[in-house]
């Protein structure tokens, strides 16, 4: 039941040889789609804490210059 | 009961608590991932008439039956958001739409190739093909209507309607294969015996995928709750306490 099917790494890759567009695009499709949804939220997480660091920044800064006006 | 449900709508407890649970979910997501595709790609025996062909449904099965899982999930959180105004779900309905439309897009995606491969053909207009399709449009309307109301209040609600009423699609993709003569195979029924047409050499690899997919779900939705979570609430002293503490960014 646990026996490997395939007896070389380029008999792996051909996949049969009929088929191996069809079975390697699927696997591939699925590749981007894992990454691609685990990564669009960490960049929009990095991209909201820059953001918000920045507003930080510059408030901080503002009122600073207002203390020293007074 | 009831405190346990207040403290759950809260969305920075939530936040706090997946900060938790994600580490688990990674894990556990790579564990299940890395056997269920050695087991898929390179134990799984060749079947009699598909040959090799039939490591596609290892991507495909898994992919098309969580999709179906988002749409009542959406239904389900649209719902507590009308009736009892939890701002989480909301947040919960928002995020899962376009990992909805995800999962439908590649459900069809491998589904089309695969097809090419079996009936011929890369698309028919079946009844479970064509249902879900309007699967894919329904999320994306949920995408586009959201966007096009500029209240939050009124896009919430108005996306729990859609969402309440388009859930009725998911039965009729469910059963298409049943009520309908589909070019689309009917479900398989997972046999203990060995020599049955699905033996459990072919199935378990199947339910490892299955959960392994599960997990990564669960995942994409807590990222992106997460990310509107602190979206909406970046004026409260508790996000902006988080911001200040992360460094590197």
């Amino acid at each position: 039941m646990f026996a490997l099917q395939f007896s070389s790494l380029s008999e792996f890759l051909h996949m049969g040889g009929v088929y191996t567009f069809h079975i390697w695009a699927v696997y591939l499709l699925f590749a981007v789609f894992i990454s691609y949804n685990l990564l669009q939220p960490k960049m929009v997480r990095r991209h909201f804490l820059r953001e918000q660091k920045r507003r930080a920044a510059r408030d901080e800064e503002l009122a600073s210059k207002t203390n020293t006006q007074k | 009961m009831w405190l346990w449900f207040a403290k759950l709508g809260s969305p920075r407890w939530f936040y706090e608590l997946s900060d938790k649970w994600l580490p688990w979910l990674y894990v556990s997501m790579l564990i299940l991932m890395s056997i269920g595709l050695f087991w898929a790609l390179l134990i799984v025996p060749e079947d009699y008439q598909q040959g090799q062909t039939i490591r596609i449904m290892y991507i495909h099965v898994p992919v098309a039956s969580i999709s179906l899982a988002c749409f009542p999930l959406m239904a389900v959180a649209g719902t507590i958001t009308l009736v009892w105004k939890m701002k989480l779900a909301d947040m919960v309905a928002q995020s899962v739409a376009p990992i909805g439309a995800w999962f439908t897009g590649l459900a069809l995606a491998t589904g089309a190739i695969w097809g090419d491969q079996i009936w011929g053909t890369w698309w028919a207009w079946d009844a479970r093909l064509t249902s879900l399709l309007i699967q894919f449009f329904l999320f994306i309307g949920v995408i586009a209507l959201r966007s096009a109301i500029d209240s939050p209040d009124a896009a919430a609600k108005a996306c729990a309607v859609l969402a309440i009423v388009g859930a009725i699609n998911v039965p009729i993709i469910k059963y298409s294969v049943d009520w309908w003569n589909t070019l689309h195979q009917p479900a398989s029924n997972f046999s203990m015996d060995p020599v049955a047409p699905n033996p459990p050499e072919v199935w378990v690899p199947l339910l490892v995928m299955i959960s392994a997919v599960y997990v990564f779900f669960a995942i994409a939705l807590i990222l992106r709750t997460r990310n509107e979570i602190l979206q909406r609430e970046r004026r409260s002293q508790w996000v902006i306490d988080l911001v200040a503490r992360e460094k590197n960014v």
